[in-house]
């Protein structure tokens, strides 16, 4: 057998993680600005420094492992510095911070109601999708009060696509009652219908 | 050999609060995820663990685990980790593989460079070793150039198993009896050893792919095979996975996820390559962190 595979010991190791810590966040060179990224969770108190670098950050692959850095970091602290992204003008900003906070969410829920009632309307529609990731109940309940209290369309459509996943019966009447606040509104009227639809299709009480 | 169906005593039902915290040890040491929808898992591997060390209760194993007690940290990891393998699995990856991969991989490289290929988790050694079959059946250019084939895995029983290069009928099913008669020796009716050649042709160690400093030590691939793992994370240790392969990955190397996996909704750090055989996963030319 002409056999001339040599595995050998590994000849190319990465160099362990090196640099200045979170001060390399700030670093011109990309790769530290990396290395400091991945390494924060390690590093007590490396939430706010890490959120901060983040507004600054141009390079994509370096905002991805500061997301993943917070998103591992999962606490509360960590959701905090996250929340404002949300806020940013910078669509990959805000779309990173809506996937870190995913991970977060279901761990620093104590966050999401006053989120729901932020008094941008941007924040309250992608602090709908956050729900998404809680059980069917919880967040059944969180969107029936953003439903019952809500004035802007489009933050009741972005309750009502979860709803359609997750909701449980118990929106129903909320539905209904919503629904004849916004029958004025053509797009939500079908909302409310598709929704209201699903929930009886798949609701684990209908399904008794 | 698995002994995972020997005898194993019954025990009550762990309580919400106990598989809360095993779940709990269990992800922070492995990224892997069991929650109550994997209640019946879970229980069965703690029975085992706790039939094998004489603990007579959850409370007495837990105590025993958190001490380390016989290096049970380890052993209770081993017998969470999935080994159903056989050779030749998703073999149009390794059709892929020296249908394209390595092509691009060697374009304006020396001959004495080495290509380093990984498969990581390598289970019980059957996917690093259908590596090596695979190139020396399927890649006329396997003598120009010095391959490195790494197998990695954080079950280190599994690793013991790579070691001896022992296979059952099950793993060896894809094998054509000519591959089988040319690679294995038999030692007896249902089992066949891997030519020593072979063997030492693949270097094994133990790693935990989400550990960056763990994956860091191998150093950076041509090819990573990552397979079928992935499924098991969070969306937390997803994306540190992906990070650490993207590390690990040289400049244009490439990554493949099993068949139900993507790495498009776990990281954006790779580009997607779609190839007549299979579709993988590039980590882009010009990114030359290190």
């Amino acid at each position: 057998m002409p056999l001339i595979l040599k595995p050998r010991e590994p000849s190319a190791q990465l160099a362990p993680q090196t640099g200045d810590g979170l001060a390399s966040l700030a670093s011109p060179d990309e790769d530290l600005r990396w290395t400091a990224a991945r390494a924060a969770p390690d590093i007590p108190g490396s939430a706010a420094p890490l959120a901060a670098a983040l507004r600054k950050e141009a390079s994509p692959r370096v905002r991805e492992a500061m997301f993943t850095s917070l998103a591992r970091m999962g606490d509360t602290a960590a959701a905090v510095q996250t929340l404002p992204l949300l806020r940013s003008d910078d669509a990959n900003l805000r779309a990173g911070a809506l996937d870190a906070l995913r991970i977060m969410i279901g761990n620093t829920r104590e966050l999401l109601p006053p989120l729901l009632q932020d008094a941008d309307v941007d924040v309250r529609v992608l602090s709908c999708e956050l729900v998404r990731t809680l059980a069917g109940g919880e967040a059944t309940a969180l969107l029936c009060e953003v439903l019952q209290r809500e004035s802007d369309p489009n933050v009741c459509a972005a309750a009502l696509d979860v709803l359609a996943e997750v909701g449980q019966s118990e929106a129903l009447p909320v539905l209904a009652a919503c629904a004849l606040r916004f029958q004025d509104t053509p797009f939500l009227a079908f909302a409310f219908q598709v929704t209201a639809d699903r929930i009886n299709g798949h609701s684990p009480r209908n399904r008794d | 050999m698995d002994t995972r169906h020997a005898t194993v005593t019954e025990f009550p039902p762990l309580t919400e609060e106990e598989l809360d915290r095993l779940g709990d040890f269990l992800y922070r040491r492995t990224g892997m995820v069991f929650a109550e929808n994997k209640r019946y898992y879970t229980e069965r591997r703690i029975a085992e663990r706790m039939t094998e060390t004489g603990c007579g209760s959850f409370p007495i194993y837990l105590a025993r685990l958190r001490s380390d007690i016989g290096h049970e940290i380890e052993l209770l990891i081993n017998a969470f980790t999935v080994n159903e393998t056989y050779f030749y699995r998703e073999d149009h990856q390794l059709q892929c593989l020296t249908s394209n991969l390595l092509a691009e991989r060697i374009r304006g490289r020396n001959k004495e460079d080495s290509l380093r290929i990984w498969s990581v988790p390598c289970s019980t050694g059957e996917e690093p070793y259908s590596v090596a079959i695979w190139l020396l059946e399927n890649w006329p250019l396997v003598d120009r150039y010095e391959i490195e084939i790494w197998g990695s895995d954080i079950d280190t029983r599994a690793l013991e198993n790579c070691q001896q290069g022992l296979f059952g009928r099950r793993a060896l099913q894809r094998l054509s009896p000519a591959l089988v008669g040319k690679y294995f020796t038999p030692v007896d009716d249902e089992h066949w050893k891997i030519l020593d050649e072979l063997r030492q042709s693949v270097q094994f160690s133990r790693v935990n792919i989400v550990e960056p400093a763990d994956m860091r030590r191998h150093g950076k691939f041509d090819v990573i095979f990552c397979r079928n793992v992935l499924i098991y994370f969070d969306d937390a240790s997803r994306r540190v996975a992906a990070e650490n392969i993207y590390e690990n990955l040289l400049p244009g190397g490439f990554t493949c996820l099993g068949h139900t996996e993507s790495m498009s909704r776990i990281s954006p750090l790779f580009e997607v390559r779609r190839f007549e055989d299979a579709i993988v996963y590039q980590r882009p030319q010009g990114t030359n962190h290190g």
